[in-house]
Order: C-alpha cells, then structure tokens, then sequence
C-alpha cells in the first residue's frame, strides 16, 4: 500500500523505460496510450536530468498510438498494430519497443499478441508493460532490463572470462549516469576486465546483445538493478554481487577489492591499481589544502537523494571530506528489506559520524526532519546552530535552502538548474568533480 | 454557451469540429472556413494519422495554466507519473510568480500516486489524504485536483468526495477533469481549466455594501467598472508581454487585470467588475468569455492576437471601438507606428528576402508571420498544432499566403522534419519540444514564444526582430548538429509526401 507523494522525484514505470530506452542508441519506443504521456514524460526527463534532450528519436519524436476515448470502448489493438507498421516504414533504428501505459493495460488490449505478428520483421519487435501504476522510474528500467534479458539478449553457455556487466545505473534518473558509467568502466577495466556497462560512452545495441556472455553482473546499487541480476542469474546463469554505490577513493577501493574478491582477480594487481588511483586522487586534493584550512571549508551536511546517491555522498563527505553529514533523506519508495539495506551504509563511517536516516518520498518532510535534526534556538544569547552547512540535493531543496540560508549543490533528480554532460560524480574522478563543486559553491563569491 | 451543469468541457472535436490533421495551402484552409467545415458536417474533423507521434494531452497543457496560480496547490490524481512535466519549469514558475508577489513560492504539488492496489480499490482514499495534507501542511487559498485518465475509468467519484472534504479543509477545493484520454485535441485543456475556473473562482467579490448608496458613491463605482477591462492572457506569454499590453491599454485610459495566468484567486473575483474582456488568442478563451458574457452581462472581444503592427493596430482599435475611444486610439496606433517602423529599418536589411517556416498554435504563428513580412520577409509555410474557426481573423494581415503551405499537426516532428527538407528555410520560428529534430536540420530556430522575452505588442515586434537578426547571425550550433548526428527518419520518408500519413477519417 503506498502513499499520496509531495512533489515526486521520479516519474512513473513508462517514464522509466522511455529514459532507459533514451540510453540505446537506435532503439525505437513505441508508446501505445494516450496522446500526453510520452510527451509529459520527455518533459520530466529533459529537463529534471539536466537537459538530457530527446536524442537521437526521444523527445517529442516518440512514437506514439495516441489512443483517445473510441479505442477505450473499442480496444486500440488494431491501432497498435497500424502504428507498429507504420512505424516500421519511418523510423530508422535497430531495435522496436512498445511500451505501455495505464489506459491499455486497463482496458485488456492483447499488446503481446499484436507484437508477436511482428516476429519475422528485419528489426526485432519487443513489447514491455510499463502501465505508470507499476511503479516509478526505477521500475521502469527493471522492465525494460527485464525484457531485454529474457526476449532479446541470446542465451550463451560457453561465458568470455573476463567479462563483466554493470548494472544499477538508471539512465536519466541518475542525472550522471553517463559520466558514472564512463568512470566504473574505467576502474573495473584498470583490473583488466572487459566491461560492458549496456548504456552509455562506447556503448550500443550490440553491447546488450552481448550481455549473456559476462562471467559476472556488477550492480553498483542496493536496490536498482537487483531484480535485473537476478533475472540474469536465472535465464543466462550469470551471478552477481551488489557492490553498492561508490564514490570517493576509499568506497572505490573497497568496490574494486569486491569485484577482485569475487572474480578471484590478482589481489596484489588490484592494491596496485588503487595505490596508482590514490595517488592522482590525493595529487589533486592536495591543491584543497590550503584554502580547506585557510578559510575553515567544513561543512555540515544535508543530503536528499536516492538509494545510490545519499549514502554514498554522505559517507563521501564525512569520511573523505571531513565534513558532517548530519541528516540524510532517502527519497526512494522502498519495501522494508531494501530499507534496512540502505540503512546499513550509513553505519560505521570511519570518522564516526552517524547521520540521521529518514526514509521518506515527501518533499516537504524534509524541512520538517531538518527541525527535528536539530535543538531548536529558544533565543538563546549563546546558541550552537547548524551552521555553515550545505544542502547535497534535487532542485526541490532549493527553497529550503534559501530559507535556511545554505548553499545547495544539486545532484539528485531532478537537476533543473544545472546542464550536465560527461560529468561523473561516481568512483574515484568522480569524487574530484564532486569535491570541485562542492567547493566552487562555497568560494563563488570570492 | 452554458456547458456549466456539466461535469467537465466538452471536447473541442465536438464543440468547435477542431481539426488536428490536414496538408495543404492557406488558400485551403480560409475555403474550409467559409465551406462551413465548422459547423455541422466537421467535414475535417475526424482526421488522424497512420502513424503518429506523441504531443500534449489536455491534462499536461491544463497544467501550464493551473501551475502558474498563485496561493493554490494542485494535486495529480493519478500514477506517479501524472503531471510530472511540472519538473521542468519548476525554476521558472517561482521566478515568474516572484514578478508578480515577491513573497510567491514555486508550483506545490502531490501525486496521488495510484498503484496497481488502487486500480482495483479506487484511489478515494489516497485523494482525501493527500487533500487534507495539503491544506494542513501549505495553507493555500485552492486546492486543485486535477484528474488524470486512471481515477476516470476506475470511476473515483472524485467530486462528491470533495464535496464532502470542502467543509474540512481552510482551502477551497476545486477540480479539474483533464483526462488524457478524453480528447485529442490538447487545446481542450483550456475549457476544462476555464470550466473549473467559471464553477469554483467566479463570484461577485466582498464588497462592503451600503445600507442606502449615496449617489456618489455609485457614480464613482460605474465610472471605475466602465474603465476596467480584463486581459485574458496565455501561459505562452511574459511579463513584459503583459506590461506592453498594459502601456498601451493604459494609454487610453483603460485600467488592465491580466487573468488567468499567474493570477490569484481573488482576482478572478474583481474581474467581475469590468466592462470588457479581450482575448489575446481567439482559441484560447471562447470558452470563458461566452459563459461571463451569459452569466453575468460582461460582452467581450475576440478578434486577432496583438502580435505585429498591423495586428497590433487592430486588436487596440476593436477595444477602443467598444469604449469610443477611437479617436485616441488612432494617434496612439500613428504615434508608435511611426517610432516603430524607423527603428526596424536596420533589421529589414539584414532580413529582407530571408524566408521562415512557423510552427505552433495556429493563432500565434499567423500572427507572428506579419511581423516577418513587415521586415521584408518571405513565408516559407505553416505548421499549425490545430485549426478551427479562430484562425479566420488574423489572417487578414497577411499579403499574399494564399499559396504558402498550410500543415496541420500537434507537434509530430516527422511530417515538420520533411517539411523543412523540402522547403529549406533559412530561419525556424516553432514551438518548443521536438527541437532535437528540428535543430539537426541546420538551420537557426527562434522560439515562437518564451515567458521571458517579449514578443506582443509594438516593443514586441522590435523585439522579435532584434532577436531574429542576431540568430541568423550565428547558426554554427544547430549546423554542426546536423553535419555529426542523425535524424531518426528513413531516408525513403523524405521521398514521400509529407501528409501521406494523415487520414481523413478515424478509423
């Protein structure tokens, strides 16, 4: 049983597959529902993931059945299956998904069966459910991997050692997912792996199509892309680790010791491989140090955002960063046992700082958790306050901000207010760019 | 008109005989008008296409209006994903707000967020939570639920539980039936956000009242009701749209309330007290000044969108017709006629022989297109995101279209991609969204509209110029686009004619 949401971080499931499907490149989505959806959809994504635009045939180009009141009554079956063909005959791409939203799902149209008709086409034909009252974005992209992994990719028996998927990274939901792919490719390839992230810099359809080969799935997540591996694990046999989420040098380190524990990899190469990273990591933190200390940069902390992001920042900025994270708000919709997982990587920071963990999807809740985080000044003359402090984000924390008088840096959908390209904040050249930021914020007025 | 013993606006298919789907010229288009395509037969009414691509549903463009009411929080009924487009002017709206109240905060929203438990059980109760939490918790003067297509098929009887809740909440509560699914024509949204408006906002403010009225007093009263005009403004529009319009209403001696946009509830209230209303775009507001004029005697003005000189000049004068004011009205229109045209004269250099396509609202891109030919350039073609009887007037200032080509589409970038393939224009002037088509097609592209900048009025037309010169200026960005990505379109597309896929009647 879920709740009402103020003012959602998300969008729903088929919002989820359109910004997954954003991610393939030539990959056609064929929206069957009304004539909005996609384009409120585009809309979300767009502009909440700093600027991600429609792409190569995302956008208001997104074919779509727009189906009205008549195919409510009469079914939109027959008009599935004109769009499909038409479709075919305009749109150029390799691979064709539908996508469905509430309205069919609810009136009964037999999608898997229109789509089946299309089984001899050059281009393969997929058909998703993504009806909005499934879930949000995130289960969305749990869909579309979903199919993908048991109607498209090919099953392979004998697996390419060495070879490793990564999943847990939601395109456009992760506002950073392409730079945050880029950079744990980057690490799991210094470890000699070859690695297919699906998504993203280098990657392409015939990426996905090789992903049954993988010895292993690397879900660098505690809860998105899980039900993914295990769909894998299932269909192409292939295990998986959950790894979490990591950023900053040490979370990176400990990732790639997991990775090389589980592959059972040359644990000497792996030390020497962080020993390297260390050291161009502190070549650049280094700079920080005088003006960290000159002018007193620590920080308290706030931090909203997803499962991935506000752990693994808020364990960013206690242990390397030295800041203090006080309150942290997960904004995800979670069952109790993803909870608790979640929760955990909050626990035992190396400087000792327990922040405060609340689970909720309401925006206004948070100014409520950042009074109660806190004693309150009964006007007292000597008075302890939260200050200087740093709001880590989503543009809906920007009038808390204000009102508190805190600079925001925003990382977490949605991120209205910055255009983000190749930036990463994951893994180790992530870190810096999250350290750059942080900063450039705090000394924008010198 | 009265629609108002109704649950929601009826479909503009139904009511006008709307058209989203036709390919022809100008010339065509005024036939259909007189033909009377609009009565009756509709003859163009059922169009749609073989294939199709996603545009606005009623229940997003209602958003554009409801998002901009100040002291109100709306609420999606509906899956999470119902109405999040309000992510993206999230910013904006604040900033906007903030022109009018300084102390205005930013949209406020609550997905009811209805699950697959809720497609069975109805989302009644998610409804009356998150109603009273947001009266609770925001203390806004509305509360607006805005309905999507999920609660209307589960059959949520979303009005009698605000019925019911209206008592418990210090808000007011109103309601919104914008579901998708209800109609193909986007531009329904404004009747259904005008329904609402008409049942729930209207009615004659609290004034005190006077046991006997001195004489004075009442004089005073009519003598200010007889200079107070209401200016129905478009969500597509700016501040300094509004101030423009303002200056020159002002200048007759007229007093302005913008309405409904960026308005707060009271406003609607005052708007009572008026002597006219005018519309900014004919499609816009048939809808509300009908039910004002049958309810409450108020007459109003729709005729052409005051973008342009020659537009501009008429929408002024059909207002000042109606007060007697024509005579001030004409040194006005001579006076800023001619401080205008001298400053244009550097940009029809630049620009003369130059040739645009326009794409958007039917209205608004046969508006701008007399600005263009004003600075000596050429039409190229049209594409409108529908079309019906409002279109009629703004023709009038245009020489010479009758053979430009006249498409008729919300939105699908597929037929406006072969377009501008065939066509070639050196300038794009089009809506936003599907500019990540458009813009691989090399050429530079002003917005049609931009809630910052000013296009209406006199200033307006400068505006546009000014801005027109310094686009085509620099087209760098979009051609290098277009020389290293591309377009999703088979190439036998563009072989084929642009409305190959429109269907004259539905299937």
């Amino acid at each position: 049983m879920s709740n009402f949401i103020d003012r959602p971080r998300y969008a729903c499931a088929l919002g989820g597959a359109i910004g997954t499907l954003r991610a393939i490149p030539r990959a056609i989505p064929i929206i069957h529902s009304s004539a909005g959806c996609g384009h409120n959809l585009q809309n979300a994504i767009n502009a909440g993931s700093g600027y991600l635009g429609g792409g190569y045939c995302g956008g208001l180009s997104l074919p779509s059945t727009n189906i009205s009141e008549r195919d409510v009554v009469f079914g939109g079956e027959k008009r599935l299956r004109e769009q499909i063909e038409s479709t075919l005959e305009i749109m150029d791409g390799d691979l064709y998904i539908v996508l469905t939203g509430c309205m069919v799902e609810m009136i009964g149209d037999d999608i898997d069966a229109v789509v089946s008709e299309f089984a001899g086409c050059d281009k393969p034909v997929l058909a998703v459910h993504t009806p909005s009252f499934r879930g949000n974005s995130y289960v969305g992209y749990e869909l579309v991997l979903n199919a993908l992994i048991s109607k498209f990719i090919p099953r392979v028996h004998e697996k390419t050692p060495g070879t490793v998927n990564v999943l847990g990274i939601v395109p456009a939901q992760d506002v950073f997912w392409q730079g945050n792919l880029r950079e744990i490719k980057r690490l799991l390839q210094r470890l000699g792996l070859n690695v297919n992230t699906l998504f993203g810099e280098g990657e392409t359809l015939e990426s996905i199509a090789k992903a049954g080969e993988a010895v292993l799935n690397i879900v660098v997540s505690d809860v998105y892309g899980i039900r993914a591996a295990r769909k894998f694990e299932e269909i192409h046999g292939i295990p998986f680790i959950a790894a979490g989420f990591p950023i900053g040098i040490d979370a990176s380190a400990e990732f790639l010791r997991a990775v090389t524990q589980t592959l059972g990899l040359d644990s000497a190469m792996t030390e020497e491989v962080i020993r390297q990273e260390k050291a161009i990591y502190y070549g650049y933190m280094e700079r920080l140090a005088d003006i960290y200390n000159d002018i007193d940069l620590q920080r308290y902390a706030i931090v909203v955002g997803d499962s991935n992001y506000a752990p693994a920042v808020s364990r960013f900025l206690s242990d390397q960063l030295g800041w203090l994270p006080q309150l942290a708000v997960v904004t995800d919709i979670l069952d109790e046992t993803e909870k608790s997982t979640v929760a955990a990587r909050f626990h035992g920071f190396e400087s000792g700082i327990e922040p405060q963990v609340r689970f909720d999807t309401d925006t206004s809740s948070v100014k409520r958790y950042l009074a109660e985080s806190w004693p309150r000044n009964h006007n007292e003359r000597y008075f302890d306050s939260m200050q200087p402090a740093v709001i880590v984000g989503s543009v809906f924390e920007r009038d808390i901000a204000s009102e508190f008088n805190v600079p925001l840096l925003t990382v977490s959908y949605p991120v209205t207010n910055r255009a983000v390209l190749n930036r990463a904040y994951a893994g180790v050249s992530g870190a810096l760019s999250l350290t750059e930021d942080l900063i450039s914020v705090l000394v924008a007025g010198r | 008109m009265d629609y108002l013993n109704a649950k929601s606006a009826p479909a503009r298919e139904d009511r006008l005989k709307t058209n989203i789907a036709f390919g022809g010229t100008c010339a065509q288009i005024k036939g259909c008008i007189s033909a009377g395509c609009f009565g009756k037969n509709g003859c163009l009414n059922l169009a749609g296409r073989r294939f199709s691509q996603t545009y606005g549903c009623q229940f997003s463009l209602s958003l554009s209006t409801l998002n901009t009411l100040r002291k109100t929080v709306i609420i999606m009924h509906g899956p999470v994903g119902c109405g999040i487009c309000s992510i993206a002017t999230v910013g904006v709206n604040q900033n906007f707000k903030r022109l009018r109240d300084p102390n205005a905060e930013g949209i406020i929203w609550l997905s009811t967020n209805l699950d697959e438990a809720d497609v069975i059980n109805g989302g009644e109760k998610k409804l009356r939570e998150a109603v009273l939490y947001a009266d609770r918790e925001f203390r806004p003067e509305t509360i607006i639920v805005a309905n999507g297509c999920v609660p209307a098929l589960i059959g949520d009887d979303t009005d009698s539980i605000l019925a019911d809740l209206d008592t418990k909440t210090a808000a007011d509560l109103a309601e919104v039936h914008c579901e998708g699914f209800k109609t193909k024509v986007m531009a329904t949204a404004y009747d259904a956000v005008y329904h609402t408006i008409l049942k729930k906002y209207l009615k004659k403010p609290d004034r005190r009242e006077y046991l006997v009225e001195p004489d004075l007093e009442k004089l005073k009263e009519q003598y200010r009701i007889s200079r107070n005009v209401n200016v129905l403004t478009v969500s597509s529009m700016s501040r300094q749209d509004e101030l423009e319009l303002q200056r020159l209403l002002n200048a007759l001696g007229l007093n302005v309330t913008f309405l409904p946009c960026f308005a707060e509830p009271e406003d609607f209230r005052y708007s009572l007290e008026s002597s006219l209303n005018v519309c900014i775009c004919g499609t816009h507001d048939d809808y509300f000044v009908e039910h004002v004029k049958a309810k409450y005697g108020i007459p109003f003005m729709i005729d052409t969108m005051p973008i342009g000189r020659k537009n501009t000049d008429r929408w002024i004068m059909k207002i000042a017709e109606h007060f007697g004011l024509e005579k001030e009205a004409k040194n006005l229109i001579a006076f800023e006629n001619r401080l205008l045209n001298e400053s244009l004269e550097p940009f029809r250099k630049a620009l003369a022989g130059k040739s645009a396509f326009l794409a958007g609202g039917e209205v608004r891109i046969i508006a701008t297109a007399e600005i263009l030919q004003d600075l000596g350039m050429r039409i190229a073609g049209f594409k409108a995101h529908h079309f019906d009887q409002f279109i009629e007037p703004v023709f009038s200032a245009l020489e010479n279209v009758d053979d430009v080509l006249m498409g008729v589409a919300t939105n699908q970038p597929f037929e406006q991609s072969n377009l501008l393939n065939r066509l070639k224009p050196d300038v794009f002037i089009t809506h936003t969204g599907g500019n990540n088509i458009a813009a691989k097609h090399g050429i530079p592209i002003l917005p049609l509209f931009g809630p910052s900048f000013n296009y209406l009025g006199y200033s307006g037309v400068f505006e546009v110029a000014r801005r027109l010169n310094r686009i085509i200026k620099n087209s760098q960005f979009n051609r290098k686009l277009s020389e290293n990505t591309s377009l999703p379109f088979k190439k036998s597309w563009y072989e084929k004619d642009p409305f190959a896929y429109v269907r004259m009647h539905e299937i």
